[in-house]
């Protein structure tokens, strides 16, 4: 099966990550790498490469991944997979992640009282009280009366100028006009006098007729003052201290509007209501405790933190967060073709997010940020996938393919590989599911942790916040710096420095904000989000994901739950290519007095392959830690007895000194 | 094709090839905008079309035969609705507006472009009489566009409006969502032979060579 012993091993280290798979050629000198043999001669690097994972990592989907990725390696360095002497494929820490995201928050307006979603182009300027009367109504109102004229679509806007100078001749004081389409400033523009008007009320004819009410706009870049201070609207209405009291929450709302109606009625109310989200039950090794969902992120996580090693998390059955675990515990199931009830749910991060949600009873279709909590979910999943990966993969490439080594455990092997870099140290594994920390003390003991939560939740929040319908945009707005065009010559960039063109560019990317790609390419994104805007939701995504979680991660590893005890951090995995977030992490640690930087494996493959080379690392060195054996062809017959001997590979939370054990060779050999 | 079904409205459909689709709900053009009596226009020459120097203006240049000859439409929108509503949209972003003439081509690129030169912000709208109408840029080749409406049967008031609207938001360097384009399959064997009569007739009034004029706009 094996070589012939004269000959150099061709062995391929293959990591199978939540969105790539990566893999690593050395060839091995001919007498190396078998049970009690020499002592281990150094690999000889032949290259690496990357593909995208097919599926849910751990599964038996990955296998087209592999292959490809496999493939992509050995021509890179002109080799064939007959040549392939094994296979050697991680432990792919089972662990998968899902996430949910729920809104906890709702406004909801009752009985019309408030216009409030900001026309980009009101009308007029200033503030006008009077009783609310509809367009065809104008010419009854009597004389001395103050009047808030309600105007329909239907209005042609000189029409309705018309109609306002000729009621104001007759004496009657028209004090402001709502208005269905965006007419506003053609209306103010054709009156003798100016006169504030909010428009683009998608829902006119709900506004209550003859009833109390004030318009206001203010003037350009400033935000009206009134109606958004809960004693001018008293001052306006007359309202005693228990109205007063009642009618808080709408000016609240209006707060930092460029223009609003309030019209008052009878028992109108804006109400920022709380949605019971239900009780998130977490279930830790001594303790149990449960937290509501709708108190927010930092309390879900304060809590975790106390029932630390988390063994379960459930959802009271019937309520958002219910629905939500069972959610992730079903898809989980199905992947691994596991029984949902034995699925685990072993970290969870929560995360506070926004989502535009449109106002219940609003008349102009208004939409508000609503607070919502964002569930990253991790699962760790039985050890039998990986088992059938196995088989899959040698029967599709006819090589032994060999499971071994805790992925942490490979992960700093690889990342050792990095220059300037020695035990003790940690690494930070930012994937795309979870984020993964390991540290390595003098004695080569490890400790390792993996926390749910990673670039795939930053996508999400992205997303949502933004109100994208695509994910890929997300997704690009997550990976490139932006910035704006500004003429079809001159592009702004984020940073606030211009680049200019000698060629136009092209048409539709004119005045859009754009994704600036690694090869200059310039693509519009779909939103009238501005730059700054845009920028802040990216950058406050990533902080609130990666910076948390590289902190949490590490505080699990160190030295008696002391970061500052760290001295040296190397950042690896796809998300360390990020253009931002390995500083952030660097400036978050700077703090605690850790060196970190990403890391550079075999000193050019980057913050990539660190698991791959590993893997190969490991095997050279004569202890595969291998459990497991697939040979083509020969179903799971391979599999060793020596399955479950290594206790507490399988252990949650962080398992020091694990390596100590699983670094005894037991691989057998057919 | 069957021919008896002229009876129905142009119906809308989501465009398959042109422009970003359209999102907005299409009923916004059904309310009738003004249904009130004809207004007329009157255009008057002022003059050489001067190069502007504000930054906040668009330019609405007009094919020869524009309120000339051509008092509406292919679709029979008034040409006096067709520029006021243009000139609204505008208005109502706080952009200012100058209308000019072309002369010397009925080529809606042309015309446009010309127009797009002469704006102070590099920003133009380019109509033809039968109602085709397309945004421009200075800055870009004469042949592109920033948004085109190809299908002048299904411009009505409110495109109109909207095109306006979305000129002034380019001038001032903002990022407007396209106007939504609407497509009727049916709009081509229905209208091309008249949009063929038209162009011909709108051709007759070309002057080659003759330089745009600034024109004075008075609807009433």
């Amino acid at each position: 099966m094996s070589a012939s012993p004269e000959r150099p091993r061709l062995v391929v280290g293959v990591d199978v990550g939540n969105s790539t798979t990566e893999s690593c050629v050395a060839e091995l000198p001919a007498s190396t790498g078998a049970v009690g043999g020499p002592p281990a001669t150094d690999p000889r690097w032949l290259g690496g490469h990357l593909a995208r994972t097919s599926g849910v990592k751990g599964t038996s989907q990955n296998v087209a991944g592999i292959v490809q990725s496999v493939r992509g390696a050995l021509e890179g360095c002109g080799r064939a997979l007959e040549d392939v002497d094994v296979l050697l494929l991680n432990e792919a820490t089972p662990v998968i992640s899902g996430m949910a995201m729920e809104t906890i928050t709702e406004t909801i307006i009752t009985e019309s009282t408030m216009i409030g979603h900001d026309p980009s182009t009101p009308g007029g300027e200033g503030l006008g009280v009077g009783r609310t009367v509809g367009y065809d109504a104008l010419g009854e109102v009597p004389e001395g009366d103050a009047a808030i004229v309600v105007i329909p679509r239907e209005v042609d806007f000189e029409d309705a100028a018309a109609a306002i100078e000729a009621a104001r001749a007759r004496g009657v004081e028209v004090r402001g006009a709502v208005v269905q389409r965006d007419d506003a400033r053609l209306i103010a523009n054709r009156l003798s006098a100016p006169l504030p008007i909010v428009d683009e009320v998608a829902f006119v004819d709900r506004v209550p007729l003859g009833m109390d009410a004030a318009v206001e706009v203010a003037a350009p870049g400033r935000t009206i003052s009134t109606l958004s201070n809960t004693y001018g609207l008293a001052t306006i209405f007359g309202l005693d201290p228990e109205e007063t009291r009642l009618i808080a929450p709408v000016s609240r709302a209006l707060i930092g509007n460029r223009s609003a109606v309030v019209v008052r009625t009878p028992s109108g109310d804006i109400t920022a209501r709380r949605i019971p989200a239900g009780a998130l039950e977490l279930i830790g090794e001594r303790t149990r405790r449960s937290v509501d969902v709708d108190a927010g992120a930092e309390e879900i996580m304060r809590v975790l933190r106390a029932v630390r090693p988390l063994q379960d998390a459930t959802g009271a059955a019937g309520t958002n967060v219910g629905g939500m675990l069972a959610g992730v515990r079903d898809t989980m199931a199905a992947l691994t073709e596991d029984d949902p009830g034995d699925v685990r749910i072993r970290d969870i991060l929560a995360v506070d997010t926004s989502v535009p949600q449109e106002v219940r009873g609003g008349l102009a279709g208004e939409f508000r940020l609503e607070n919502a909590v964002a569930l990253a979910a991790m699962v760790r999943t039985g050890r039998t996938a990986m088992e059938r990966l196995a088989v899959a993969l040698a029967d599709e490439t006819g090589c032994r393919v060999v499971i071994g080594g805790i992925e942490a455990d490979m992960a700093i092997r690889g990342a050792l590989t990095t220059p300037g870099t020695d035990r003790p140290l940690a690494v930070l594994d930012l994937g795309g599911g979870s984020t993964d920390a390991a540290l390595a003390d003098r004695e080569g003991r490890i400790a390792t942790v993996h926390v749910s939560g990673a670039g795939d939740l930053v996508t999400k929040l992205i997303q949502s916040e933004l109100g994208l319908e695509d994910r890929d945009v997300a997704e690009q707005i997550k990976r490139l710096p932006l910035a704006k065009v500004e003429s079809l010559f001159q592009l702004r960039l984020e940073d606030g420095s211009v680049t200019f063109f000698d060629e136009a560019l092209p048409a539709e990317v004119f005045a859009r904000v754009v994704t600036l790609g690694d090869d200059g390419r310039l693509t519009p994104i779909p939103t009238r989000a501005s730059l700054d805007a845009i920028r802040r939701v990216r950058r406050e995504a990533k902080r609130r994901v990666f910076v948390v979680n590289a902190l949490r991660a590490l505080e699990q590893v160190a030295p008696d739950g002391a970061i500052r005890r760290l001295d040296f951090v190397v950042l690896l995995g796809g998300s360390s290519l990020d253009f931002e977030i390995p500083e952030m992490i660097a400036e978050a640690t700077a703090e605690f007095g850790i060196v970190c930087g990403t890391g550079n494996v075999r000193g050019v493959a980057g913050p990539r392959n660190a698991v791959a080379t590993g893997l190969v690392a490991r095997h050279a060195e004569g202890e595969d830690g291998a459990t497991e054996i697939a040979e083509p062809g020969n179903d799971a017959q391979g599999t060793r007895p020596g399955d479950d001997a290594r206790p507490g590979h399988d252990a949650e939370g962080p398992h020091r000194g694990d390596a100590g054990v699983a670094g005894a060779p037991t691989e057998v050999r057919s | 094709m069957s021919t008896t079904d002229s009876a129905g409205a142009p119906t809308t459909t989501p465009t398959p090839a042109t422009t970003p689709t359209p999102s907005a709900e299409p009923s916004a053009a059904s309310g009738p905008v003004a249904a009130a009596p004809e207004r007329t226009l009157e255009l008057t020459e002022k003059g050489p079309a001067e190069q502007g120097t504000r930054s906040d203006e668009v330019v609405i240049a007009l094919s020869p035969a524009f309120g000339d000859f051509f008092r509406k439409t292919i679709v029979d929108l008034p040409l006096a609705e067709v520029l006021r509503q243009t000139l609204a949209g505008i208005e109502e972003q706080g952009v200012s507006a100058r209308v000019i003439r072309f002369f010397a081509g009925a080529d809606l690129a042309r015309i446009a472009h010309a127009g797009a030169k002469l704006s102070g912000s590099g920003v133009s709208i380019g109509i033809l009489s039968r109602g085709t109408t397309m945004i421009h840029q200075r800055d870009l080749p004469r042949l592109s566009n920033l948004e085109l409406f190809p299908q002048a049967p299904l411009l009505d008031a409110e495109a109109f409006r909207a095109i306006g609207r979305n000129a002034a938001g380019y001038a001032k360097g903002e990022a407007p969502e396209p106007v939504p384009t609407r497509n009727d399959f049916m709009a081509r064997p229905r209208y091309q032979a008249k949009a063929a009569v038209l162009h011909i007739k709108e051709t007759e009034f070309v002057q080659p060579g003759r330089a745009p004029v600034e024109l004075d706009v008075r609807i009433a």
